[in-house]
């Protein structure tokens, strides 16, 4: 447990590094957007004291600004004490706080990430013990046949090809978005009928690749169960098998997937930021992916100390969860 | 004739009696050898040549200059053009072309129209044209070639790497094993988008590099796997016993531990294929992968998002992907129920 601590340290400190060491930062970019506007100023307005965009005092105090002229290690203790008061500092891009950015985008994502979750569960495990309990017939036959695709193929690509059938060709659904742009003027329950209708093609192509793992693991840990002598013994000892499959077999096959929960987790935020480009969904995925490209540094470690957290809080929901399906494991 | 021991031999007899997995791997290695000489099947350069009783291979080597046969250009013959030049001339010369006489990276122009094409039988464009005017089937065949050979690369260089380290890591334990472990754990959270980045703006990705980045953060999985191995196995006791009468840590690892835990090892193969692919795939769809014009299913992807009223380029890219994907993750499926030691029991 301890040794989250220095991995939590290790992973912020790394990519601060980076973010140092990647050219092309914050600064050169907003330079490049000057040059950019300026372009289009007649040249004879430009005095000759304005030869660069800026001058050196400036840029040297547009460094400062940033923390840009610190020595790496020192602005990197600078800023974990931020972040142990909760500051995550100011987007370079939006010149707003990296809170408000991130709680702007966190209702998307929270939206798609639990809905995910819960049809995830809801479906795959009844599906999964159906399918271990028909084992090896047409059912199992069939119903592999259409996992097997959402387990091969990314979700993304999914979800092009279904926003190429359906979007665009059909035109039964939206080609992406989050909501309709007449959105605020929609009686409530319309409301709820248009996100539904934006959402159904990106929720699948979210679950496709959880549900296939999932299914698997559900089946097949089953039926590893069903192996067991204790089943065996269940059985001979005149237990009907639906007694001993219910009430033996299923509950120690859900072990697997309570372990699997802490993944699920963190997967509930940051998303899949490929889905989130291909629907143009405004979550916390493509968040993280435009402001790397951006260059935004605070957003981007912003994220990743949420993404971080997460990831150390799914783990130790997972053993709590192993703990109440496991009678065997105790917490000391 | 290679010995095999009778576990590897019931083993491979059973991947046979799964016939859905060992029919798609029948296909895939089909597909891998065929890319190797797709030259021959998929090109701008013709064949034969057959030219005032003379034989030409143009396909391989150097490239012909269009006055060799009678054209008034110094440069590569356009053997499109020079077929049918020779059809109207009747004159004994014919031209045999491949089954698809496109280059991946030529520009088709067609009078008064704008790219993209859609498939044409009578253009030979079976799979239509991208928005640059090069043919979807050639730039898919050729994009399906550095995909497989990609992920094939990055595959043998990230087991190696993950054997050798997992291992030790296994086998010495102690500080060494926790050290990597963290590293491990601290590596793996780093955005690979980042590394891709930085070395995108210093030079450009080319293949080799595009591996080295991807092996850079692509061997932890492996690593941890074989040490959790190692670590299981070093605790038997045949092992004890093989260091009580004397062997060395090599005899020991070589001879007893490797046998033992390289098995299981070949079902990961195919799954590590298709995330090989999945991830070339991704890059290049962001834009991160190899520098356009290389031929590659996610530019064709990227392309066909962008432009949804030229439905034949993501229809054909996405149905290629499908295609492999479901194969190679077949073929896996099948391997692991071919390696899989419990024989399943079932009630009723």
């Amino acid at each position: 447990m301890l040794l989250v601590i220095p991995t939590f340290l290790g992973i912020t400190l790394l990519v601060f590094t980076l973010t140092r060491l990647v050219p092309g930062g914050p600064i050169e970019r907003m330079m490049t957007e000057m040059q950019l506007a300026q372009e289009g100023v007649p040249a004879l307005q430009q005095g000759p004291e304005r030869g660069g965009v800026l001058n050196e005092a400036q840029l040297a105090s547009l460094k400062a600004y940033y923390g840009f002229d610190q020595p790496i290690f020192e602005a990197y203790l600078n800023w974990i004490g931020n972040v142990l008061r909760l500051d995550l500092g100011v987007s370079t891009r939006y010149n707003e706080s990296v809170w408000t950015i991130i709680a702007e985008r966190l209702p998307v994502s929270l939206y798609y990430g639990i809905t995910t979750l819960i049809l995830t569960y809801l479906i795959c495990i009844p599906l999964g013990i159906a399918k271990a309990l028909k084992h090896g017939q047409r059912f199992d036959h069939t119903s592999s046949a259409l996992v097997f695709i959402g387990y091969a193929v990314p979700g993304y690509i999914v979800g092009i090809a279904l926003l190429t059938a359906f979007a665009s060709e059909l035109e039964w659904f939206p080609l992406g978005g989050f909501i309709s742009e007449r959105y605020d003027e929609f009686t409530p329950i319309e409301k709820v009928k248009d996100v539904l209708w934006h959402s159904i093609l990106p929720l699948i192509s979210y679950m496709l690749g959880s549900f296939a793992v999932m299914t698997f693991m559900m089946k097949n840990s089953l039926m590893d169960q069903l192996a067991q002598d204790y089943v065996r013994t269940a059985l001979a000892k005149g237990l009907s098998f639906k007694d001993a499959v219910w009430k033996h077999a299923v509950r120690n096959s859900l072990i697997p997937l309570a372990t699997h929960f802490g993944n699920n987790i963190s997967v509930i935020l940051s998303g899949s930021f490929l889905i989130e480009t291909v629907f143009n969904i405004n979550g916390f995925g493509l968040l993280g992916y435009e402001s790397l490209l951006e260059r935004d540094y605070p957003v981007v470690m912003g994220i990743l100390v949420i993404s971080s957290l997460l990831f150390l809080i799914g783990n130790i929901l997972s053993d709590l969860c192993v703990a109440a399906v496991d009678p065997r494991v105790r917490f000391e | 004739m290679m010995r095999l021991d009778p576990i590897t031999r019931d083993r491979l007899s059973r991947f046979r009696g799964i016939s859905r997995g060992w029919w798609s791997a029948v296909i895939l290695v089909a597909l891998i050898l065929f890319s190797l000489v797709a030259e021959l099947f998929v090109n701008s350069r013709a064949l034969i040549v057959h030219y005032q009783g003379q034989y030409f291979f143009p396909t391989y080597g150097a490239m012909i200059p269009g006055d060799t046969f009678g054209e008034s250009y110094q440069y590569e013959t356009n053997y499109k053009v020079l077929e049918r030049r020779f059809a109207e001339e009747d004159a004994g010369n014919w031209v045999l072309m491949p089954l698809i006489p496109f280059d991946p990276y030529e520009i088709n122009v067609y009078a008064g129209e704008f790219a993209p094409h859609p498939p044409s039988m009578e253009r030979e464009h079976y799979l239509g044209t991208d928005i640059a005017g090069r043919d979807v089937a050639a730039r898919l065949i050729y994009g399906f070639r550095i995909a497989i050979w990609f992920s094939l690369a990055l595959l043998a260089t990230t087991y190696v790497i993950g054997i050798v380290l997992g291992c030790l890591m296994g086998y010495r334990g102690g500080w060494f094993d926790l050290g990597i472990q963290r590293l491990i754990e601290i590596w793996s959270n780093v955005p690979f988008l980042y590394i891709i980045m930085i070395v995108a703006s210093i030079v450009t990705p080319d293949f080799g590099m595009l591996v080295f980045l991807m092996v850079l953060f692509g061997w932890m999985g492996m690593t941890w796997y074989m040490r959790t191995a190692t670590y299981k196995e070093v605790s038997r006791d045949y092992v004890m016993a093989a260091k009580a009468l004397g062997a060395s840590d090599w005899r020991i690892i070589t001879q007893h531990i490797l046998p033992n835990t390289i098995s299981v090892i070949v079902t990961f193969i195919p799954f590590s294929v298709a995330g090989g692919i999945t991830a070339l795939t991704a890059l290049d769809y962001l834009g991160f992968g190899l520098p356009p014009p290389t031929p590659s299913w996610g530019e064709l992807l990227k392309q066909g998002t962008d432009r949804l009223d030229a439905p034949w380029v993501v229809t054909s890219v996405v149905s290629g992907l499908v295609l492999i994907l479901v194969m190679v993750t077949f073929v896996g499926e099948a391997i692991r129920e071919a390696f899989d030691p419990r024989r399943l029991t079932r009630y009723e």
